[in-house]
């Protein structure tokens, strides 16, 4: 542990070493981009557009293109803006963007990454500074005070399900009606996956129990393991695709990337959220690293997926030549909308509601009216893990 | 006279220890870096608190409770698998050798050995496109009037893993097996009927135990290899079926609590000893079948 701390610091050291080095080139168009920690302290936003089309590009990293809507986010900032998007193994986990950050030559680093949030906790000495123009309106639980991270987009639990089944869902509890025999997966083993683990939580509150305790979530997977409905087939699109599910528990923000390639296999998938059970994930964190080699166009990046804007996305856009960067900037669609649009839950929703700002959800994505949500603390998220450590194994008893 | 006498058979044991030790340096390098090391550094890892001292305790939950119980189902299943697969497989083999001609079966020893390398996730979902709920099989044993999923069957269950690890330990043990059927002499057969032994005689007295060590051998090799498989489990079953590797890359990747860092490289260090049995087995097992065919 102690040796990696070191080598965290050394390499913390060697960053900031080649800021100081970059930082002579940008100084001479008057802001040091790799320093500034907000907008104003940027030269506002026309200064900041012009110095990212100067850099021309973006690192990012780990971001599949139907994940949280990402593709249309990439899509839409790359063809506003003029800048080439590099997106480094899509599929990868976070922590292979923190060993990237760590590791990887200085041009290949990332401008920013989207990390689970304890990967930004224990490698906050990896990230810079940065508060974006909607600072304010991030909850502040899933903010760093200093700035070096904040949280971006959560997920909520929904049902989803192939609309070819006899008997739609309407909640987590239909599920124990005979007529699903050999048709509910959840995404792995919830001791171990994040999704899996927030199943398990969708299952005990939607059986009338509390986040403090997921026996009763554990005995409702374990009821219908019993009686045949609970099928333990990893679900993911594949195995949706060869029929071994037919209805599983699943992040919103997946919802219509799922949908568009089962529709593409000619299935269609509909996704719902329940009404006797809505959990909320702890949210994603973005944070922007030191050593970042395109330092304008990360923090235009991190404003943009920020931005609250109601305004054109990747196919209306069109083109944006010889507009001022402010101009272009309010008039695409801010990220926070692009991730309601995904399904997902961006993380000043609350102030959009408030100011109105906010797009509507797509069918079936929307926070059912009058139910609580609940987000499992990282304490009891722990607790959890505990429990189905020693009891998960034995649902099958075997 | 004498110094020369001793110096000159020392000399050319010198040469040939070094002629016999330089090709096989890359050998000891790679086995070195990929085999002893890594083993090195997972026991002494499994030794080491939270705190980075020393210490047993990594290996307390090993004996009881959950990880205990994974290792029972590790080796329960790895023995149902490697019975089934080692009978299957040698009575394939020996129909094989008695009555296919040798063209046909230089075609099964090739596809045999597609099987017996299949695994992880890919072997997972062949066999939910066949026998899953909507598997291909499924399906025409259903027209057929025999749906197998009326009852209590399931691909995603212990009998289902059972079924797709069969799928690598028949082929497997068909080609690890074969070469000791063929080794029978029909010679003997003939030999032992002069001498007025009947077919039943000849099995039980010559045949059987005559195989019976490569036998062992063959199913030490099965149970080692059915005991360190992973993936396929892990896609089948999320968990519910508990083996030790499954728990391990749990364990190891990502969201583990932090006060059991080491406990991965414990129960590694536990399927090590498993698998180092198993070996001894074999080792064991090939030693006498050598014995056999020697004399």
């Amino acid at each position: 542990m102690r040796k990696q701390f070191i080598i965290g610091v050394v390499a913390a050291a060697l960053a900031a070493a080649s800021l100081v080095a970059t930082s002579s080139v940008s100084t001479a168009a008057g802001t040091d981009f790799s320093k500034c920690q907000n907008l104003k302290a940027c030269g506002g936003m026309d200064a900041l557009v012009k110095a990212a089309q100067k850099e021309g590009k973006l690192n990012v990293i780990t971001l599949p293109r139907d994940w949280a809507n990402y593709g249309e986010a990439m899509d839409l900032f790359s063809k506003a803006f003029g800048i080439k998007i590099t997106d480094d193994n899509p599929d990868g986990s976070s922590a292979y963007e923190i060993q990237t950050v760590k590791t990887a030559p200085a041009s290949k680093v990332p401008d920013a990454v989207d990390v689970g949030i304890t990967y930004a906790l224990d490698n906050t000495n990896l990230f810079t500074s940065y508060k974006v123009a909607n600072w304010a309106d991030i909850t502040a639980d899933y903010k760093d005070p200093s700035g070096r991270w904040a949280g971006d987009y959560a997920g909520v639990m929904a049902l989803s399900y192939d609309t070819s089944i006899p008997k739609a869902p309407k909640t987590f509890s239909d599920l124990k009606d005979p007529a699903y025999k050999n048709m509910l997966a959840i995404g792995g083993d919830p001791s171990g996956a994040q999704e899996a683990l927030m199943s398990v939580f969708a299952a005990t509150v939607a059986s009338g129990g509390t986040a403090d305790s997921v026996q009763p979530g554990i005995d409702y997977f374990k009821s219908l393991k019993t009686s045949g409905n609970f099928v333990t087939a990893l679900a993911n699109g594949q195995n949706f695709l060869a029929g071994a599910y037919k209805v599983s528990f699943s992040w919103s923000f997946n919802g219509p990337g799922a949908v568009a390639t089962a529709a593409k296999a000619g299935k269609t998938v509909k996704y719902i959220i329940p009404t006797d059970a809505v959990i909320k994930g702890t949210p994603y964190v973005m944070a922007i690293p030191f050593n970042a080699p395109h330092p304008a166009a990360a923090r235009l990046w991190t404003e943009f997926l920020y931005s609250q804007n109601n305004g054109k996305t990747s196919m209306t856009v069109g083109s944006t030549k010889g507009m001022t960067g402010s101009k272009i900037f309010s008039s695409i669609m801010g990220g926070q909308n692009i991730w309601i649009l995904g399904g997902a839950l961006p993380i000043t929703f609350d102030a959009m509601v408030a100011k109105k700002t906010n797009v509507t959800a797509p069918e079936g994505y929307g926070i059912p009216k009058g139910v609580k949500v609940i987000t499992p603390t990282v304490a009891q998220q722990d607790a959890a893990k505990t429990l189905l450590k020693a009891q998960w194994p034995a649902i099958a008893g075997n | 006279m004498k110094s020369g006498v001793v110096e000159t058979p020392r000399k050319t044991q010198g040469g040939r220890l070094g002629s016999q030790v330089f090709p096989l340096l890359p050998f000891f390098a790679f086995t070195g870096y990929f085999l002893i090391w890594p083993v090195l550094a997972v026991t002494l890892r499994s030794l080491r608190g939270n705190e980075g001292e020393w210490t047993f305790s990594n290996y307390t939950p090993l004996l009881h409770g959950s990880y205990l119980h994974a290792f029972t189902t590790s080796i329960k299943l790895s023995l149902i698998t490697s019975i089934i697969g080692s009978l299957l497989g040698a009575l394939f083999a020996y129909v094989v050798v008695r009555y296919a001609s040798g063209k046909f079966s230089a075609v099964l020893d090739s596809i045999s050995a597609v099987f017996a390398n299949s695994g992880g996730v890919p072997l997972a979902f062949m066999f939910i496109a066949a026998f899953g709920t909507e598997g291909l099989v499924t399906r025409v044993l259903k027209t057929l009037g025999w749906d197998i999923y009326a009852g209590h069957f399931t691909i995603f269950s212990f009998t289902g893993v059972v079924m797709v690890y069969s799928f690598f330990q028949i082929p497997l043990m068909f080609l690890v097996f074969k070469p000791a059927i063929s080794g029978l002499r029909k010679e003997w057969l003939e030999a032992s009927t002069n001498l007025g032994a009947t077919q039943v005689t000849y099995w039980r007295r010559v045949a059987i135990p005559m195989l019976l060590p490569s036998f062992f051998g063959a199913f030490f090799l099965l149970f080692a290899g059915g005991f360190s498989a992973y993936a396929t489990a892990r896609a089948l079953t999320v968990g519910t079926v508990p083996l030790v590797p499954i728990i391990i890359g749990t364990l190891v990747d990502g969201n583990v609590v932090s006060d059991q860092q080491n406990l991965g490289d414990a129960l590694a260090v536990g399927m090590i000893i498993v698998a180092g049995v198993a070996m001894i087995g074999y080792v064991w097992a090939q030693k006498s079948a050598a014995k056999w065919r020697q004399s």
